[in-house]
């Protein structure tokens, strides 16, 4: 027994002279908050690939705690990261906004980003990316290259950032052809490949040619390979997991905008505010083209990125009519973000309902 | 059963004897997860150091590690209750989902009342509605002859439904721009935190004292009370009320209470409504005192590890209470050995379940005795 | 009326897909049944699906053997159930608990130990044509142009049957199940005969979730499972624990789902909160059907005992 106790004390003595070490070579620390298991290709995956990236400059040091649920547990993940004096937190989900905030008023001296929430603080900021920017494009390539203009969406869960996902991927599709029709399942997971893969054989079976999907797991392009059809890829470039079907995908890459922010914390002119930058800036972006994507497809379809990068094309603008056909937004009208951040209706082209 | 060995059934417990069992088991099951880090290139040992220290090791762990043992040690003292009326009750999980459904309708509907209404409202309502809930089960036994077993496992998952449909149907919050969460709790129903610092400032206790206080006392809520006041309700009602002495006796013998004239249908739907009421006061506090609003992400198998904890304890309200500390530090200190080593998050189940084998298989040696078998 | 065509049209790649999606569920509800029969409660087939699937999932990446693949799947879910007999039957621990700690031990471990693989890809079982049956209109479809392990799966069931109800050996564990004192009184050790009862249905287990990781998914990823173990619990209540009624139960519950799927997406907006709580209200509500019309739900009579060690 009391050599384990030594051992015990020897253990905690270690980690915290590693500690005091770190803090002679005046590196900074960044902690991450991730929702799902970093391994799922999804949402968290898309962070940590950025996390990889920051932790290869050597002034940098970073430590991510994945899986953690939202609700009474995120809050203590987030403080005990505070109380370890990280210097900059992320926290990645929705769910985390109000313990973001609570923690955020006890340690002042450190900064707090929220991701896809929408309230700050004296030192929290909150910041997401136009991911429906590329949803647009992707349903550009999509609706060239359905045959059947009928193209397949599954989705997770009928919150605003999904609903905006699946108008901005049927206003593309609608854009380049006006036929086809954007059918919606919801899975009600974010995270179960084998059930998102059985939602797009479903889609498949009634006749859709291209899978489209707002899930963490692989599961739909999967489906969309062993059939033949095409698959539109969501988070990352999947096209390792669907090599004959993979289209395009809308991706992330938050590593420029982590750098900028990492910087800004060292320099000290960070500040609190609500950050969210579209193509432009690239955090948002598609990914490579699949072999099977026609040379006009590929340029139709670049020359709408330059406009969207450029300024000269708005995604949300009118005339958009809602599914009964109703005039939603006016000609020459935009909708304003506060609209795009509570969009609990869908456009015409989709059919499904919102629950 | 095992040959040159025979097992015989002790006719006296350990005493000390069951708590080097314990430790022993414990002590196996550090040693086992140390081991499956090392298999993925970790210090073992330091883990098992972060383990502990996050868990007891430092001033602000404590008040984590109360804060998540009070929910489970509601549950477990309710769980308790129908195990020792031989009633296999893990329904708690459901109970606890529509108990916070019941003080939530209470806080969304009357949010106007004055704060004395609200939060004893809130509190009684969660309890009527998870006790509600298992009364369900104990009905479909008592007039139905269905297991309880199945019938508290379906209605958990049916509650769960249930919360889902609500929070993204009907109760969704207008102002959270559509995402699925109810509206804030009024300031009143919202269960506060033991210390409050600005008050002892005020008092005029000193600013180290304070710190101190605020960094022991964490988020840990008055629920506490509610903790102690039912730990002590149900070991009263156990060993000074005819009603508990009948629990007990029929819990040993169902027939026998029957010829004795005890009404044990009663007795089921009594311990059944109480353990759901006990589950439902445990869902609304956490509700209230820490999230402050209802969100799909309350449910957190609080209910399955209150099983645990009951049997583990051999359903005594006082080793119920160390065991839901226990569990609680370890939840809390597993998440220091992922943040230090940078392990999967599955690490914890794992970890969790190691210790549940190892000391669930060490209590056979409290109950047994191994004797040389002489032929 | 022509409304309606597509939806009668989506009924038949409905039930193919439900044959496929059943499968792992089938497999997992027959080794439970096989356990329960022979008088042991285990709430731990969530976890032995994982374990098995990991398993599986890591002899097939290896090898490059599915076959291979499938016995790793059978035989780790089976040390899986027979820890849970360690515990139950030599402890003495409670079945219950020593279920949840499987679960929770089992998902966590398969979990942490295919952090490595995660999304790695392995050859797998494809769909492979029964020769002629295939080509039957209608049936073939459904019933032949699935994966061997599905065809596996059609024989599984009567093969059960027979040997619970047709060998001397299934007389034993159902007695075991019902009244282990009866067996020990002709000479049976039921010690002996639920050590065999957790062993092949832990195998089964096992290769439920082998399914998963062979036939469906042919990749590792994380919580492969989701729930599917607890379905499976559910629906050996649901068939009284009959092996039958099990097949019967599996392809109900998995046929609604994927129809379901099939009908949202032409365009019904469903309440997914009912689809999910399917399967636990049909079993409630069957059993309770059985109890108005005063029938026995069949439960084995010892379920979830412990044989007293003395005895």
């Amino acid at each position: 027994m009391f050599k384990r106790a030594m051992f015990l004390v020897l253990a905690l003595a270690l980690s915290c002279s590693a500690a005091l070490a770190a803090d002679a070579a005046k590196e900074i620390k960044i902690g991450f908050v991730y929702v799902s298991p970093v391994g799922d290709a999804g949402w968290s995956y898309s962070h940590d690939l950025a996390r990889q990236e920051l932790e290869k400059h050597s002034d940098i040091s970073t430590y991510y705690m994945e899986s953690v649920p939202e609700g009474a547990d995120s809050e203590r993940v987030i403080l005990s990261m505070a109380r370890k004096g990280y210097d900059l937190i992320f926290t990645t989900s929705f769910g985390y906004m109000d313990p973001t905030l609570k923690v955020a008023k006890q340690f002042p001296k450190t900064a707090f980003m929220h991701a896809s929430g929408y309230k700050t603080s004296e030192n929290v900021g909150n910041y997401f990316g136009r991911i429906y920017q590329s949803r647009y494009l992707t349903g550009m390539v999509a609706g060239l290259m359905t045959k059947k203009n009928q193209i397949g969406y599954v989705a997770a869960f009928p919150i605003p950032e999904v609903v905006r996902g699946i108008n901005a991927f049927t206003l593309g599709v609608r854009a380049v052809n006006p036929k086809a029709e954007v059918r919606v399942v919801w899975t009600k997971t974010w995270y179960d490949p084998a059930l998102e893969k059985d939602a797009a054989i479903s889609l498949l079976d009634i006749g859709v040619d291209v899978i489209a999907q707002h899930q963490d797991s692989p599961g739909p392009q999967e489906a969309a390979q062993d059939r033949g059809a095409y698959s539109v890829g969501y988070h990352s470039d999947m096209s390792r997991f669907a090599p004959e079907a993979h289209l395009v995908a809308a991706v992330w890459n938050w590593v420029p905008f982590y750098l900028e922010a990492v910087d800004q914390v060292r320099k000290g002119t960070w500040q609190p505010k609500s950050d969210w930058p579209g193509m432009e800036s690239g955090i948002v972006d598609i990914s490579p083209y699949g072999k099977m994507v026609p040379e006009d497809v590929r340029a139709t379809v670049d020359q709408r990125k330059q406009e969207i990068v450029d300024g000269k094309y708005v995604v949300f603008s009118g005339p958009i009519n809602d599914q009964s056909g109703k005039l939603r937004v006016e000609p020459g009208k935009v909708l304003s973000d506060q609209e795009l951040i509570s969009f609990d209706w869908f456009v015409d082209g989709v059919v499904g309902t919102m629950n | 059963m095992m040959s040159g060995w025979r097992i015989v059934s002790r006719t006296e417990p350990r005493e000390w004897g069951s708590v080097v069992i314990f430790a022993a088991a414990f002590a196996l099951s550090l040693l086992i997860c140390g081991l499956l880090l090392q298999v993925q290139g970790k210090d073992g040992a330091l883990g098992v150091g972060l383990l502990l220290s996050g868990g007891f090791g430092h001033l602000y762990s404590y008040g984590e590690t109360l804060l998540k043992a009070i929910p489970i040690f509601l549950c477990s003292l309710g769980v308790a209750l129908c195990f020792r009326l031989q009633i296999w009750n893990i329904g708690a999980e459901g109970q606890y989902v529509i108990g916070t459904l019941g003080g939530t309708w209470f806080v969304l509907t009357f949010a106007s009342l004055p704060g004395w209404l609200l939060l004893p409202g809130m509190l009684i309502s969660a309890m009527l509605a998870g006790g509600f809930w298992a009364c369900v089960s104990a009905v479909l036994r008592q007039r139905f002859g269905m297991n309880e077993i199945i019938s508290t496992l379906m209605l958990n998952y049916i509650g769960i439904e249930i919360l889902k449909y609500l929070i993204y149907g009907p109760w969704r919050d207008p102002a959270a721009m559509n995402f699925p969460v109810s509206p804030y709790f009024s300031d009143s129903a919202v269960i506060a935190q033991i210390w409050n610092s600005s008050f002892w400032l005020d008092f005029g206790l000193s600013e180290n004292i304070v710190d101190v206080m605020a960094q022991l006392c964490g988020r840990a809520h008055w629920g506490i009370l509610s903790c102690l006041i039912a730990g002590c309700l149900c070991s009263f009602f156990l060993q000074k009320t005819r009603l508990g002495y009948e629990i007990t006796a029929a819990g040993s013998n169902a027939k026998a209470a029957r010829f004795a004239g005890i009404p044990y249908s009663r007795l089921v739907i009594l311990v059944m409504f109480i353990c759901g009421a006990l589950a439902g006061l445990a869902g609304i506090q956490e509700c209230s005192a820490t999230l402050e609003r209802l969100e799909p992400h309350i449910v957190v198998g609080y209910g399955y590890t209150a099983v645990v904890v009951a049997w583990l304890a051999k359903l005594r309200t006082v080793r119920i209470a160390f065991f839901a500390i226990i569990l609680a530090g370890l939840r809390v200190g597993v998440e220091n050995v992922q943040l230090e080593l940078q392990v999967s998050n599955s690490f914890a189940n794992t970890l969790e379940g190691i210790i549940l084998i190892t000391v669930l298989a060490g209590q056979f040696f409290n109950d047994y005795s191994l004797k040389r078998k002489f032929s | 009326m022509e409304d309606f065509l597509p939806y009668l049209a989506v009924l038949l790649p409905a039930m193919t897909a439900a044959i496929s999606t059943g499968a792992p569920i089938l497999y997992a509800t027959l080794g439970e049944l096989v356990m329960e029969r022979g008088g042991v409660l285990n709430l731990g087939v969530e976890g032995m699906m994982m374990v098995g699937a990991l398993a599986a999932f890591l002899g097939c990446y290896h090898t490059g053997s599915p076959w291979f693949g499938l016995l790793c799947g059978g035989f780790s879910a089976m040390l899986m159930s027979m820890l849970h007999g360690a515990i139950c039957l030599i402890f003495q621990g409670s079945q219950v608990v020593s279920g949840l700690a499987l679960t929770i031990f089992g998902t966590g471990l398969a979990n942490y130990l295919g952090t490595p693989y995660i999304q790695m890809k392995i050859q797998g079982f494809t769909a492979l044509d029964v020769p002629l049956l295939s080509s039957i209109p209608v049936l073939g479809p459904i019933f032949f142009q699935q994966d061997v392990l599905v065809y596996l799966s059609y024989i599984l069931p009567f093969l059960l049957w027979w040997l619970l109800m047709r060998t001397r050996f299934g007389l034993a564990l159902r007695a075991t199940g019902e009244n282990p004192a009866a067996v020990r009184a002709a000479g049976i050790s039921p010690g002996a005969v639920r050590w065999a009862a957790l062993m092949l249905g832990g195998f089964l287990v096992g290769l439920g979730g082998a399914y998963l990781a062979l036939a469906s998914m042919r990749m590792w990823v994380d919580n492969l499972v989701s729930g599917r173990g607890w379905i499976a619990v559910a629906l050996v209540i649901f068939a009284f624990w009959r092996p039958g009624r099990a097949v019967f139960g599996v392809y109900l519950f998995s046929g609604i789902t994927a129809y379901l799927f099939r009908a949202q997406a032409l365009g019904v907006g469903i309440p997914t909160a009912f689809l999910s709580m399917l399967p636990y209200l049909m079993t409630l509500a069957v059993l309770l059907a059985s109890s108005l019309r005063g029938k026995d739900s069949g439960a084995p009579a010892d379920l979830a005992n412990n044989l007293r060690p003395e005895d």
